[in-house]
């Protein structure tokens, strides 16, 4: 497979978080945007047999895309060919017993323990400087699910040392057993977030964020020059591969055929 | 002496309970209220919402305006001046901007309420409307409990959270196990709105496709206004019993609304108008209050009827054009 020299940041990594998708596995994805393009992606080339399903209990649909700004659920296109239809409830019961693998999230702020903001910014939730959706689907999907995978960008204003509200829990403050101390399911939590320019999981003992990889065109330094704290950083930190030609001919002429996604508003990244 | 055991209650949120369960009044409203009986109780739009919102009740609707939202409805109360609701905000968006930028919330339970929507950041700003938090699940799952008749329902997500730390939701020791284990409290709404494919006079209602809570928000409300594309028979309804969503019995009022889902998408019959859900976001976006007035003005206050917003605000060119878009019809319709 011939790697691209010209894509997108967010082609980056939805192309990156594709590879990542295993076959015969279920995911619970938010409506619309990286995560389920990665989805797509990843069933297309990768995992065919990868079931996902979405907030309002429509299970295995083989999407038709495009789909249109705030289209993604409870819409033909978005539920085209299901395997089911069913309800939120019926959803939260599945991945509560412990049938769906992973959650797929995006966020607008993550700590080092893997917490996400989608709610609020500012100090004081009373006097919001931005107020955001909420939960959503979100805090059940990263409670219940056996993984949580997270896409989102490296910005010094996202990758805090303190959310400005924790919205979805991730390992919480970090310590042996926080999760099952709050109520939540054992054995579940955040299991990896993909950026465009690096991947990371979490250290098993301490739940700390560790970088796993880096794309070609940065270094180290500049990933972390870009966070606002320091995650583990191993003596082995992978080279993540950049998208492929086939994998961005798919991307663009079958899943964001709009572009609105894909391409707007996102830096070009050129290798020579 | 009998000897009492404790259950502990570990911690507790700090959000205000904005429809404490009441399990014993819910069941008198039932007894006394609902009709058992097989009766027509087809009314306009008009005389649902005047007869059965009323100041100060707590509104909870499936669905949103981009898909299956009973969005006459929301429009209609917006018109009526409705004052003080309270709103399950489930999987909601561009409604409950609308809602509040009409004047008629003063409180919500947030399960998703939209991104970046300027008269809902200003409201809560200014104390106008309080907040309690929750999630979207959480919040189907209170309406599940409250139709079950439960005063609660444990879960097993929400917990360590902020959400949690505003919601009204308690964690406890499980009486069987020992384990941490979250309670949701049981929600029953006073008023219910619930937009669907087809409904007889009686409410014998049918949605169909993918669904976020029609049954739980029918069951659990003491009021239902279910609003219906279309008005089919009940011979029809008897040739297909697996179709029924929303049994008769919990149904108060059936408004007969074509298009009632405008502007967004009834899967199977027709698709959104994207124009002007583009128009609408932009007006819902701007911090600048004019447009969003000059939107309720052209399209809610200034036409009397959903009748009327559709012919002379949409047209009849523009209505036929969003049916021929929705060519996906697998699935949906028998």
């Amino acid at each position: 497979m011939t790697s691209a020299r010209d894509f997108t940041e967010v082609e980056a990594s939805i192309c990156t978080a594709a590879r990542m998708m295993e076959e015969n596995k279920i995911y619970w994805v938010v409506g619309s945007g990286p995560p389920r393009f990665s989805l797509s992606l990843a069933k297309r080339l990768y995992a065919p047999k990868l079931v996902y399903m979405t907030e309002d209990g429509c299970m295995g649909q083989q999407t038709r895309y495009p789909l249109e700004a705030f289209m993604n659920m409870v819409c033909s296109r978005g539920n085209y060919r299901a395997l089911g239809w069913a309800s939120m409830n019926i959803a939260c019961a599945h991945t509560a017993a412990g049938f769906v693998d992973y959650a797929v999230l995006a966020t607008l702020q993550i700590d080092p323990y893997g917490n996400l903001n989608t709610s609020m910014m500012g100090d004081d939730y009373a006097r919001p400087s931005r107020r955001f959706g909420g939960s959503g689907g979100a805090n059940e999907m990263g409670s219940l699910a056996w993984g949580t995978i997270i896409l989102t960008t490296i910005e010094k204003r996202k990758f805090v040392e303190k959310v400005d509200f924790v919205t979805t829990p991730g390992f919480l403050d970090g310590s042996p057993g926080a999760r099952e101390r709050a109520g939540l399911p054992a054995g579940t939590g955040p299991y990896r977030v993909v950026t465009p320019e690096a991947v990371f999981g979490y250290d098993e003992e301490t739940h700390y964020m560790k970088l796993l990889g880096i794309s070609k065109w940065v270094s180290i330094e500049e990933v972390l020059g870009n966070m606002g704290f320091e995650p583990i950083v191993p003596d082995n930190v992978e080279i993540t591969d950049p998208p492929t030609e086939e994998e961005l001919v798919v991307l663009r002429s079958e899943i964001d055929i709009t572009g609105r996604t894909i391409g707007r508003g996102s830096k070009w990244i050129s290798l020579p | 002496m009998e000897q009492f055991k404790e259950i502990r209650i570990f911690s507790e949120g700090r959000g205000e309970l904005f429809q404490p369960p009441d399990l014993d009044g819910f069941r008198a409203y039932v007894r006394r209220h609902k009709v058992k009986g097989l009766v027509n109780k087809v009314v306009t739009e008009q005389e649902a919402v005047m007869k059965l919102v009323q100041d100060g009740d707590y509104l909870v609707y499936d669905c949103n305006m981009f898909q299956r939202g009973p969005s006459l409805l929301v429009r209609e109360i917006i018109r009526q001046g409705k004052k003080n609701l309270g709103v399950a905000g489930k999987f909601t968006y561009m409604d409950i901007a609308l809602l509040v930028a009409g004047g008629c919330v003063d409180r919500i339970d947030v399960g998703f309420i939209g991104v970046g929507l300027a008269p809902v950041t200003k409201a809560i700003r200014e104390s106008r409307v309080r907040l309690t938090e929750w999630s979207n699940s959480a919040m189907t799952m209170r309406l599940l409990a409250g139709a079950m008749g439960m005063p609660f329902i444990p879960a097993s997500f929400l917990g360590g959270t902020d959400v949690y730390a505003h919601s009204a939701a308690k964690t406890i020791e499980d009486p069987y196990t020992g384990r941490e284990t979250i309670l949701l409290p049981a929600l029953n709404p006073d008023i219910a709105m619930i937009h669907v494919h087809q409904s007889d006079t009686y409410g014998n209602a049918r949605v169909f496709g993918s669904d976020i809570a029609a049954w739980e928000t029918a069951a659990s409300s003491r009021k239902v206004i279910i609003s219906a594309e279309e008005i089919i028979d009940t011979e029809d309804i008897r040739k297909d019993p697996g179709r029924t969503t929303i049994p008769y019995f919990l149904v108060d009022a059936v408004v007969e609304a074509p298009f009632g889902a405008y502007p967004g998408e009834m899967s199977g019959l027709y698709a959104a108008d994207m124009d002007h859900v583009t128009l609408l976001l932009q007006a819902a976006t701007n911090s600048d209050e004019t447009p969003m007035l000059d939107y309720l003005e052209r399209n809610v206050h200034s036409v009397g009827s959903n009748l009327e917003f559709l012919e002379k605000r949409v047209g009849f060119k523009r209505l036929m054009q969003l049916k021929r878009q929705a060519e996906i019809k697998e699935g949906y319709y028998p």
